[in-house]
């Protein structure tokens, strides 16, 4: 895990009053963004609220209309020379050219990759597909690649030399379940090696699992950011009830001053200012019949739920392939 | 800090790989792509068939008068062949091609994603641009130069090649003969360069390679059609088109120096104009 700091912690990556406009769209306004070095940091969003332009910005692929970005401490885009470098990205999916294999692909970036010297481009090339798992079709055209190994090509490039931030935009896109574990296992490695990641997806239960800090957009905005349990942990506890009496359940506890909205199977009751037993005894001596009490888990859904304020845009963000390019480019 | 930041911070991050590795390595990609390869085998046909048309046009054609038509000239003249393949393809299959790997350089790159991975590795914008107009110069110059060598070895097996019959009515030496051919491959080249530089400067405009070709296109066809409006004359000096017309110069007899300066001249200005603006658009580009 990440050392532990005193002080003010340092920042891999640091954006202030960060704004974008595309003609007449605001796509990215007032993001205050710290990346602590060494987090593992997930991105999330729904389609279109500014993961990826931030992102852009944030590599000098995209200059702001207005804000200041520093990247490994020093401003960007002015430092993109120095910076860069040290910085391996997979944003907007994989670009490479069909009509080379995966390893000539790999070659040509390794190529202009400063930090590598001549010598070490080819082992470099190599140690990268094999740690994709590309290694058996680094020779086939990369137009033959299936989705998940295009993914895991560029995944490959980003991964090309150590870096100091590993910036991976939906790294997960278009992989299988083990393509998925297996993206779990290398960011769980960058993080172990003290290399600070941050992570966009669209997959909630991917950024609870390997993140420590959680930055959620929503229409351009942060509406919270921090580390992961912290955030969590201020969620409010609730249990959820199992019965048949919804309508009577909900007015029984409601007329106790104690939150409860019905959900499918039964109802959920707010615990701020009560507790489970009480719950269950208040239900009980109303008559309503109670099959199941189960503590809300309160997971990073609930949290991105209250945060972004729809349940709609949720449902957008769990089954929606995320092609979150703004339209723009 | 942690120890592992101090470490990396304590090494000096070099922070661009060396110059003739990142254009070694376009090179090798340009020279990959089918469709460059494809391009310069077609264009290296074009002296080709027409040798073996007019080689075959000649034998049945000995009644009309010497001299008159473009079979004539070529008749036992096979060194007028390289240079007439390599003026005909200028008037527009050479300057397309040279649009269309222009708009592969940047816009093509774009459009496939892979114009990120150098922005980000970083490569630096301008030098970018350097090394894609190189890759660009060299490719139109590899197909120049492959389209003479084909069309010299096929004039002089096919229409027979011991000296030149200039326009003026003079004739060559093989040596003289020789570098009117280069000279022609010279110019050819440079006047490719000069589209290619504008198409090159479209072409970090879009993400569309389809774009720049039908630019290059419709801006040849427009030329072409202004620089025949005599009213236009005025006009004229300042069309890329116009300057092709100079190349024919090299087969007068002595060399008139006049056209083909003014047309060099004129192709360098449009070099100028279009990588100032290719690199004023790379500098600010969105990635």
């Amino acid at each position: 895990m990440g050392p532990e700091q005193s002080g003010p912690t340092p920042l891999a990556a640091r954006t202030r009053g960060l704004r974008k406009v595309y003609r007449s769209t605001v796509a990215v306004d007032h993001v205050d963004l710290d990346v602590p070095v060494g987090a593992v940091l997930g991105m999330l969003g729904p389609n279109g609220s500014g993961k990826t332009t931030t992102i852009r910005m944030l590599l000098g692929l995209v200059t702001p209309t207005a804000g200041e970005i520093e990247l490994l401490g020093a401003p960007m885009p002015q430092a993109a020379a120095t910076a860069l470098p040290q910085v391996g990205a997979l944003v907007e999916g994989p670009g490479f050219h069909p009509f080379l294999s995966g390893w000539d692909n790999l070659l040509r970036l390794a190529a202009v990759e400063p930090q590598l010297t001549t010598g070490r481009i080819r082992p470099a090339v190599t140690e990268a597909l094999e740690r994709v798992g590309l290694a058996d079709a680094a020779h086939r055209r990369y137009k033959g690649y299936s989705l998940g190994m295009k993914q895991r090509l560029g995944l490959a490039a980003a991964l090309l030399v150590p870096r100091r931030l590993v910036v991976l935009d939906e790294p997960t896109n278009g992989l299988d379940p083990a393509g998925t574990r297996e993206v779990r296992t290398v960011i769980a490695d960058l993080h172990a090696a003290g290399t600070t990641v941050m992570v966009s997806s669209h997959l909630l239960s991917e950024v609870e699992a390997t993140c420590t800090h959680v930055v959620v957009l929503h229409r351009g905005s942060v509406v919270a950011q921090g580390a992961l349990t912290e955030l969590l942990e201020s969620t409010d506890a609730s249990i959820v009830v199992s019965t048949p009496d919804v309508a009577q359940a909900v007015e029984t506890l409601r007329s106790a001053r104690i939150g409860a909205r019905p959900v499918p199977g039964g109802v959920r009751a707010d615990l701020t200012t009560t507790t489970a037993p009480s719950v269950v005894r208040m239900l009980a001596t109303a008559g309503v019949s109670v099959y199941e009490v189960h503590r809300q888990r309160t997971g990073l859904e609930d949290l991105f739920a209250r945060l972004t304020g729809s349940l709609s845009t949720v449902e957008d963000l769990g089954t929606a392939p995320d092609t979150d390019h703004e339209g723009v480019r | 800090m942690t120890a592992l930041a101090e470490v990396a911070q304590a090494v000096p991050v070099r922070t661009r790989a060396p110059l003739n590795r990142f254009l070694r390595s376009e090179l090798r990609m340009v020279l990959r792509r089918p469709r460059t390869i494809i391009f310069i085998v077609g264009l290296a046909l074009v002296p080709v068939a027409a040798g073996i048309g007019f080689a075959v046009a000649g034998n049945g054609a000995d009644d009309g008068p010497p001299g008159m038509t473009i079979s004539g000239i070529l008749d036992g003249n096979g060194l007028m062949l390289p240079i007439f393949g390599l003026v005909v393809s200028l008037n527009m299959l050479l300057p397309l091609s040279g649009a269309m790997w222009a708009a592969d350089a940047v816009a093509g790159e774009s459009s496939a994603g892979t114009l990120r991975g150098l922005l980000l590795a970083p490569v630096g914008r301008a030098r970018l641009l350097a090394v894609k107009a190189f890759g660009v110069a060299t490719v139109t110059t590899i197909a120049v130069t492959v389209m003479t060598v084909t069309g010299t070895i096929t004039g002089v097996l096919l229409l027979g090649g011991d000296g030149m019959l200039t326009m003026s009515g003079s004739t060559l030496g093989v040596a003289d003969a020789l570098g009117r051919v280069l000279l022609t491959a010279a110019l050819v080249t440079v006047h490719v360069w000069a589209v290619a530089a504008i198409a090159l400067a479209v072409s970090t405009f879009t993400d569309h390679p389809l774009v720049v070709l039908a630019v290059a296109l419709g801006t040849i066809v427009v030329f072409t059609v202004l620089g025949a409006i005599q009213a236009l004359d005025w006009l004229h000096p300042y069309l890329i088109t116009t300057a092709w017309q100079s190349v024919l110069d090299v087969v007068r007899d002595p060399l008139p120096l006049d056209g083909i300066t003014t047309g060099l001249l004129q192709a360098a200005c449009y070099v100028v104009i279009g990588y100032s603006i290719a690199l004023a658009r790379v500098l600010t580009k969105d990635g």
